[in-house]
């Protein structure tokens, strides 16, 4: 009972963020920011991704990955079109939740990987250093883009040392963040709820395991 | 062929001994130029390159060579970057040690995968993932040690500037790719595992075997 309506929470809140965006969409608009018209099309195609991913090859992600990239989406877009990564802190904010979505991503794959695949099984504390080591390390192959746009590009994508100091220690603080909660949801069994159905439809289609052999 | 790895190792270790004799008179010339801090920064450096040995004697641990070799490399080219100032005068001969130490850092991350897989019952893993952990665990490493210069915990002078900290970043990105392909070629033929075979078995005695008896009392 309490799991439904949990989930029905979090639909409203995906469905909510999605509709923001939309409304985004309509001041970009009114506004005639070409720039922010495509960037908000842009972001409501790929925040709608899950949902036609669901509809049209039933894969299934979890609504947590659902509202996490809409709301990353969400929060780049508004800095943009109303201004607000002249707020103090609110690139850092951002980077911070991206972060952490990549954080999340790496942690679902590799638990999957764990439950079906034969060729990796992990202690849960193990599987968390994986996570902040791959946050971070995916965090320098961001910066690493970032560097090399600006070299060929010329473009200020990277604004400084400290910049990129502080981006690499935002990258690290969401891997950590994300490694505690996500050992504490697989110590309560909430972790493999929500990615039951996932791990189910990649195992079918790609890894095409024995989960009960693996168990034993 | 047995002979032949005998021959090698026995170089192997030659050229090690080598390298320690010129790290002790690195600590002379530090001395002789009273560069204090440098030769409390040798002696640290020397103490390091010997503690595989001092380990194996108390423990009885016998350390792989090549990380033996690597440490001792490792420190002697930082000594020598400080001590006489290559790091200023010959150029991105910042970028060779730091090459070398990230090839340190990813051989020490994937043998400890390998042991771990070997002797731990938390963890079983392909030999591509291995590879795919070790590349990722030396970035991680070369983020850190980049934190450690930006905070400037002991008081050295870096180059801090955008452009250093990207190329430094990219070495060790190159670094643990290239131990990752040898790497998993190692395991492949079975030659990691003799190398790291002893390490391996002392390690699980003394704290895998341990580890897992407590979790099970508790």
């Amino acid at each position: 009972m309490k799991r439904t309506k949990l989930k029905s929470g979090e639909i409203i809140l995906s469905y909510t963020l999605k509709t923001v965006m939309i409304i985004f969409l309509i001041i970009s608009i009114w506004k005639l920011h070409w720039e922010w018209i495509f960037g908000c099309f842009l972001a409501i195609i790929v925040s709608f991704v899950p949902t036609i991913l669901k509809r049209n090859y039933q894969i299934t992600l979890p609504l947590v990955l659902d509202i996490l990239i809409t709301f990353s989406l969400l929060l780049h877009v508004g800095g943009g079109l109303l201004g607000a990564y002249n707020i103090p802190n609110y690139d850092t904010l951002t980077h911070f939740i991206s972060s952490f979505l990549v954080a999340f991503l790496a942690f679902v794959i590799i638990y999957i990987l764990h439950v079906y695949w034969d060729g990796l099984i992990m202690d849960k504390y193990a599987m968390a250093f994986l996570v902040v080591i791959t946050t971070i390390a995916i965090g320098v192959i961001w910066e690493f883009n970032e560097w090399i746009t600006d070299l060929i590009f010329k473009t200020t994508e990277q604004w400084g040392y400290d910049d990129t100091i502080k981006d690499l220690f935002i990258d690290t603080i969401a891997g950590i963040t994300m490694a505690i909660i996500g050992v504490s949801m697989i110590k309560r069994g909430s972790f493999d709820e929500m990615t039951d159905e996932l791990g189910k439809q990649i195992d079918k289609r790609i890894i095409k395991s024995n989960r009960e052999e693996k168990n034993e | 062929m047995s002979k032949i790895k005998k021959i090698c190792n026995k170089q192997c270790l030659s050229f090690t001994l080598l390298l320690r004799i010129i790290m002790i008179i690195s600590i002379i010339i530090a001395l002789w130029r009273r560069d204090w801090v440098w030769v409390v920064g040798t002696f640290i450096g020397f103490f390091v390159s010997i503690l595989p040995s001092l380990i194996k004697k108390d423990a009885k641990i016998t350390l792989p060579w090549v990380l033996d070799f690597l440490i001792a490399l490792v420190t002697i080219l930082h000594m020598g970057g400080r001590l006489f100032d290559y790091y200023y005068t010959i150029e991105n001969y910042y970028l060779v040690t730091r090459f070398f130490m990230s090839v340190l850092v990813a051989f020490i991350g994937l043998s400890m995968i390998y042991i771990l897989d070997e002797h731990w019952d938390g963890l079983r893993m392909d030999k591509y993932a291995m590879g795919f952990v070790t590349v990722v665990f030396t970035m991680a490493v070369g983020v850190i040690l980049e934190f450690v210069k930006y905070l400037n915990v002991t008081g050295t002078y870096y180059v801090k500037t955008n452009q250093v900290l990207m190329l430094n970043l990219s070495t060790d990105t190159i670094a643990g790719i290239i131990i990752a392909i040898i790497g998993v070629n190692l395991i492949k033929s079975g030659k990691f595992d003799e190398i790291t075979d002893d390490f391996g078995n002392r390690i699980d005695e003394m704290v895998i075997e341990r580890f897992e008896r407590r979790e099970k009392e508790n």
